[in-house]
């Protein structure tokens, strides 16, 4: 992601005063994001479902 | 005879039964211990000394009196300060939060009072339960007791590094991605992180809704058990709350493990994430014990640690942006370095990434589900180094990724971590037992015949 993108997407976001005053914050966490992004590697299936969140099963 | 300040609760209730210690001696000499060490390890962040010798008065009244209310009674619990107790700040260890006084206590406060414990104090955390200790807060962060130039783990810092000090024999701690048994990791307690939804979180400051957790930590696996059965109960206020069968958990602690089997997952220490030597040594040494004592030890394999490790993060960093985004936007400098960096990273992830996670944690609960198929508990690591200097912010830095823990906050799996051995540099080793749903009674049953046979809860840290 270029300086450009992350200040684009902060601005975006609302974060005008985060950036003019934490700008290193706001790129350390942009590339912490990217990191992220990259590190789910695993291929899902189309019909892979995301819902419910969380799948605890009934208590017997 | 084991000082004050070193009784288990389950002792604490045994004693009170025999009128051989009262509720107020008690409290007397463990306000007394936190006078003397805490400015050393800044476990509280409000202690009211007058409020506890009142509660104790109280209790010791009752007791006296017949009314005894069950083995909490007149015992005192430290509180992490992200919950709320009425009347009193719940900071979250934070400039933003620092007037925000509770009205009304969480639920598991309010189910510890029906049972007569005594509210001690609120307990550091780091910044919302998310940054790391922070020296540009409000409140110093907590310090390790083992030795006090160490990070105690957090974020339940406070309640970690309280029980390792003796300042108290219960706490509360949460855990969104292993905070709570981080700090029982690092600080050579119990920690034990419930089943999802079997704790209510009403009344705890969320950090991330699918992933959070409220759960005991303890000296010991027995009074994690008794702390346990306090606490859980399906709560209707709580949209994650699940009615599980009642207690009590403890039944089947004393049953050792001969006939168990408990599946070892080597990788997530051996190849996904190598262990710190000491943690790989300490770990194979707490399955070759669990044979010893006649478990069925086999090797199981789970989904690679480090997209585990990911799926928990973009979840957590999606639902924090989304509880943080106005403070962020208005209030980025109130904020730690350390808690601004990580709540910023919510912002550059989208909708297709968090739905993603979602998709991909099913599959993790799928695959975890799959294991118990074949085995009853699961054993990893929990941290994969000892416990780093505090004052080292890039080391500090690397403990939180470097970690067994998130899985099972990803799958809602019961989990508890507890000390197993020493490093050369005299900080605590940990290892991680992990049960079915709704099943912690199998976690505790092994965790206690593992503390039994190794003996480690004997040692305290020197202060």
């Amino acid at each position: 992601m270029t300086e450009q993108e992350i200040e684009a997407i902060a601005r975006a976001a609302g974060l005008d005063k985060a950036l003019k005053e934490f700008h290193d914050d706001v790129s350390a966490a942009a590339k912490q994001a990217e990191d992220l992004r990259r590190a789910l590697v695993k291929p899902l299936g189309p019909a892979d479902e995301p819902w419910p969140p969380m799948r605890i099963p009934d208590p017997k | 005879m084991t000082e004050l300040h070193w009784l288990s609760a389950s002792e604490i209730a045994d004693r009170f039964a025999k009128r051989s210690l009262s509720p107020v001696e008690l409290a007397e000499a463990l306000l007394a211990r936190i006078a003397k060490l805490d400015p050393q390890i800044n476990a509280f962040i409000r202690l009211d000394p007058e409020q506890v010798r009142a509660d104790a008065t109280a209790a010791e009244r009752e007791i006296t009196a017949g009314q005894r209310r069950g083995p909490l009674h007149g015992i005192p619990v430290g509180i992490k300060d992200i919950i709320d107790v009425r009347g009193v700040a719940t900071t979250c260890h934070s400039k933003i939060l620092v007037d925000n006084v509770a009205r009304a206590d969480a639920a598991v406060v309010a189910k510890l009072r029906e049972a007569g414990a005594i509210v001690l104090g609120k307990l550091s955390t780091h910044e919302f339960a998310f940054g790391g200790p922070s020296f540009d807060l409000p409140f110093p962060p907590a310090r390790n007791p083992w030795n006090r130039d160490h990070h105690p783990g957090g974020s339940s810092s406070g309640s970690g590094a309280g029980l390792a000090a003796g300042f108290f024999p219960l706490a509360l701690g949460t855990d969104t991605a292993g905070s709570i048994r981080n700090p029982a990791s690092c600080c050579g307690i119990v920690g034990l992180k419930p089943t999802y939804g079997r704790v209510s979180r009403r009344g705890a400051f969320p950090l991330a809704f699918t992933l959070d957790h409220v759960g005991p930590m303890t000296r010991s696996v027995a009074d994690a058990a008794l702390l346990l059965d306090a606490i859980a109960g399906h709560d209707p206020g709580d949209p994650g709350s699940r009615a599980f069968p009642p207690g009590p958990s403890g039944a089947s602690l004393k049953d050792g493990v001969r006939g168990l089997r408990v599946g070892f997952v080597r990788h997530f220490h051996e190849t996904d994430m190598p262990a710190d030597p000491e943690v790989g040594a300490a770990v194979e040494a707490v399955a070759a014990l669990l044979a010893k004592e006649g478990a069925a030890v086999s090797t199981v394999v789970l989904p690679n640690l480090k997209e585990l490790a990911a799926i928990n993060r973009i979840l957590l960093h999606g639902e924090a942006w989304s509880i943080h985004a106005r403070w962020l936007r208005e209030r980025p400098g109130d904020y730690a370095q350390s808690t601004r960096r990580r709540l910023l990273t919510g912002a550059f992830l989208g909708a297709g990434d968090y739905v993603d996670a979602q998709r991909r944690r099913l599959q993790a609960i799928a695959a975890v589900e799959s294991a118990f198929q074949k085995v009853d508990v699961l054993l990893t690591a929990s941290s994969m180094d000892p416990p780093c200097r505090i004052d080292d912010a890039e080391a500090v830095a690397r403990t939180y990724p470097r970690q067994a823990r998130t899985p099972f906050n990803v799958t809602g799996h019961p989990a508890l971590a507890m000390m197993c051995g020493l490093s050369a540099g005299g900080l605590p080793l940990s290892v991680q037992f992990a049960g079915r749903f709704g099943d912690e009674a199998t976690v505790l049953r092994v965790a206690a015949a593992y503390e039994r046979a190794a003996g480690w809860s004997d040692r305290h840290p020197a202060l």
